[in-house]
């Protein structure tokens, strides 16, 4: 579903991807973790082409991401994107958040949309939120309705970047559990994040990266309890020690 | 027609250049004067003295409210009803300056509230006198804030001035409104006055910015 | 000089400036409307991702903002008749008030659209809306938000600059004065009132400003 071949990127002067190679398959929940400034936000953030790469080959359902000349509109279509900061339209209602792209991407009709978007705001548990501006929502509401917005595009792929790091502690479980069931689900999905609980419970395999690269690939149960590398092993005494 | 037209504008561009020079004069003595004048008066609507803040508040309230224009006539007709009379140069400067002053008084007195009064209790607490205080560290600090709109403010006080050609004043707006009676060619003559007008602006313009670039210190959270 | 003031000659002329008030207004108002059209072009154009596009529109920004509106105006009220181009003083006035204004309604709004989060525009893009599309309903309804205090002060400006229109003989208030002086020597009475007159549309201005300001105050996010 997505595949990174020998991926570069830089900012100026800086290499912040060395030459990365991964492979995504559908239904697949892969957690990104590592030190900060590892690049494992850039790493997502290409997926739709919000960051450009300058050298290698990135595929996306069959898309090429890294050519110029692709449309990125339908590709973007079938990506869901989740943001630390949630970016929600403050302007907007819930309700109007999250079915702008329904109506004037996918072209839906105003009503159908609408109808959409009710559903899954009471998927994520807000229903009764629709009609609230995101200035009347706490952090964790705030972040669920940016799923929402993302789900009701009826994606193939979720991205998710450090989600709950902008949360207080409280309400970073609700969105977890989100997660959680859309993971059940059988969505494909990429996430980064510091949420370790979360990893071990549904992710498939964990991508450990460590200033631009991949260091280590590996089913949680096998990352966590032996971590092959010192560098992952550094990385875990410090997380895991909280 | 066109060819021949251009060679007679050619030809005026000595006349063109003393206008350039009136517009410098009459900008020049206006800005510096009107600096100075509007620091006085800047200081005073961020001081505390409340009389004196108002009577200026309102003047420069009054100033704010009506067209350029407008002053000018008022300047150039009505002082010498009250007995002083006035030649159109001396008029202008005098317009100018008091618009320049009044505009510059806000920038500087909203650059002075703009610095945290734990500054001004600090400097009290070691006991530096008013005039100190603002001296050595109120104003200092007050000049980052103030001197990217000053200087964009002066752009606009340059512009303002082709305004004075209303009363005769010969600056660079008169020479051409003079010339295209003899040339018709209003899009030549005036682009020539436009292009004159952008030489002295544009820079300024630039100069500003750099300045708002510089002196903001920006502090992104990534 | 107040005991030879001439109240009398005022009330005489008053429905005169009345007339000349209303058209003070009116062409304020409809070059306000023609400089926010202008100033959202410009602006789109301003921020486009073709370069040419953005240059042109940086072109005409650049030379409004360095060239007096007194220019502007003989420029156009000389320079059209000289391309064949016969217009009455007024839509010439309207012309040079509106492209003038007009550039700068367009930096107004771009400071509006450049204070927005760049997240939003991230998360519109994720979405795949298209650029017109995330201008139109994510970027721009809330840059003009933002932009109304900045937009109120720039009709203050239209109105004075309007006064300018009477130097290509348009009646307005400013030539009210001037009719005053020149056909009654009384430039006192003449330009006070034409003051005063200006005065009443800054003050009001001023408290629809204040008033607006504290309305945005309880929106804003």
């Amino acid at each position: 579903m997505i595949r990174f071949s020998k991926i570069n990127k830089w900012f100026g002067d800086l290499h912040v991807l060395k030459d990365i190679n991964l492979n995504v398959e559908a239904g697949e929940v892969v957690v990104v973790c590592g030190p900060s400034g590892s690049g494992k936000s850039t790493l997502i953030r290409c997926i739709n082409r919000l960051e450009p790469i300058q050298q290698g080959e990135l595929v996306v359902d069959n898309m090429k991401v890294h050519d110029k000349k692709t449309n990125m509109t339908r590709i973007r279509a079938e990506i869901g994107f989740v943001f630390q900061q949630f970016n929600l339209y403050p302007h907007m209602t819930a309700l109007g958040n999250v079915t702008i792209a329904p109506v004037k991407v996918r072209k839906m009709k105003k009503n159908e949309a609408e109808k959409l978007g009710r559903e899954i705001l009471e998927r994520v548990g807000l229903g009764a939120k629709a009609d609230n501006y995101p200035a009347q929502l706490s952090g964790g509401q705030q972040q669920r309705v940016a799923i929402a917005r993302g789900l009701c595009m009826r994606p193939k792929i979720m991205l998710f970047d450090e989600p709950t790091s902008a949360l207080d502690p409280e309400m970073i479980n609700e969105v977890l559990d989100v997660m959680r069931d859309l993971a059940k689900e059988g969505m494909t999905m990429m996430v980064v994040t510091h949420e370790m609980g979360f990893a071990r419970e549904v992710a498939n395999r964990v991508v450990f990266m460590d200033e631009g690269q991949i260091i280590e690939v590996a089913p949680p149960n096998d990352f966590f309890k032996n971590p092959r590398t010192e560098r992952a092993k550094l990385f875990l005494s410090k997380i895991l020690t909280h | 027609m066109w060819g021949f037209y251009f060679e007679q504008l050619v030809q005026s561009i000595p006349f063109f250049l003393k206008g350039l020079w009136m517009t410098v004069a009459v900008s020049g003595l206006s800005l510096v004067a009107g600096t100075v004048l509007g620091f006085v008066w800047g200081v005073i609507r961020a001081g505390r003295g409340k009389v004196l803040k108002r009577i200026i508040g309102a003047w420069v309230d009054l100033i704010r409210g009506t067209p350029f224009l407008v002053q000018v006539f008022i300047f150039f007709f009505i002082l010498p009803e009250a007995g002083i009379q006035l030649e159109a140069f001396p008029a202008s400067v005098i317009a100018l300056t008091n618009l320049s002053a009044c505009f510059i008084c806000e920038i500087v007195a909203g650059g002075i509230q703009s610095i945290p009064s734990g500054q001004r209790e600090a400097a009290t607490a070691s006991g530096l006198s008013s005039y100190h205080q603002l001296r050595y560290i109120i104003l200092p600090q007050a000049m980052r804030t103030i001197l990217p709109p000053l200087v964009g403010q002066y752009v606009l006080l340059i512009k303002d001035s082709s305004v004075v050609s209303a009363i005769g004043v010969t600056d660079v707006t008169r020479v051409g409104w003079l010339t295209v009676q003899r040339i018709p060619e209003g899009i030549m003559v005036f682009g020539l006055v436009g292009i004159l007008y952008f030489l002295i602006c544009y820079p300024l313009i630039q100069l500003s910015n750099s300045l708002e670039k510089r002196m903001t210190v920006v502090t992104t959270k990534l | 000089m107040l005991e030879t003031f001439n109240f009398r000659v005022i009330v005489e002329y008053l429905p005169f400036y009345w007339k000349c008030f209303l058209a003070t207004l009116w062409l304020s108002g409809g070059s306000l409307l023609g400089a926010l059209v202008v100033g959202v072009i410009a602006c789109a154009m301003r921020l486009s991702e073709s370069r040419i596009i953005s240059r042109v529109a940086g072109v005409y920004i650049e030379s409004i903002r360095s060239t007096p509106l007194l220019a502007q105006l003989y420029f156009f009220y000389f320079g059209l008749p000289s391309l064949g181009i016969r217009m009455p003083e007024e839509a010439t006035g309207i012309l040079a008030l509106t492209l003038n204004s007009g550039a700068y309604m367009a930096e107004i709004i771009r400071a509006g659209v450049q204070s927005i989060a760049y997240g939003q525009i991230e998360a519109a893009m994720s979405s795949g809306l298209s650029y017109l599309q995330r201008m139109r309903y994510i970027v721009l309804p809330q840059a003009l938000g933002v932009s109304i205090p900045p937009m109120l002060g720039q009709a203050i400006v239209l109105v004075k600059d309007s006064a300018l229109l009477s130097l290509i003989s348009i009646v307005e208030l400013t030539r009210a004065g001037q009719i005053l002086t020149s056909d009654r020597f009384m430039p006192a009475e003449g330009f006070l009132t034409t003051a005063v007159f200006y005065l009443i549309i800054y003050y009001i201005l001023k408290a629809f400003s204040h008033w607006s300001q504290k309305r945005l105050i309880f929106r804003g996010a």
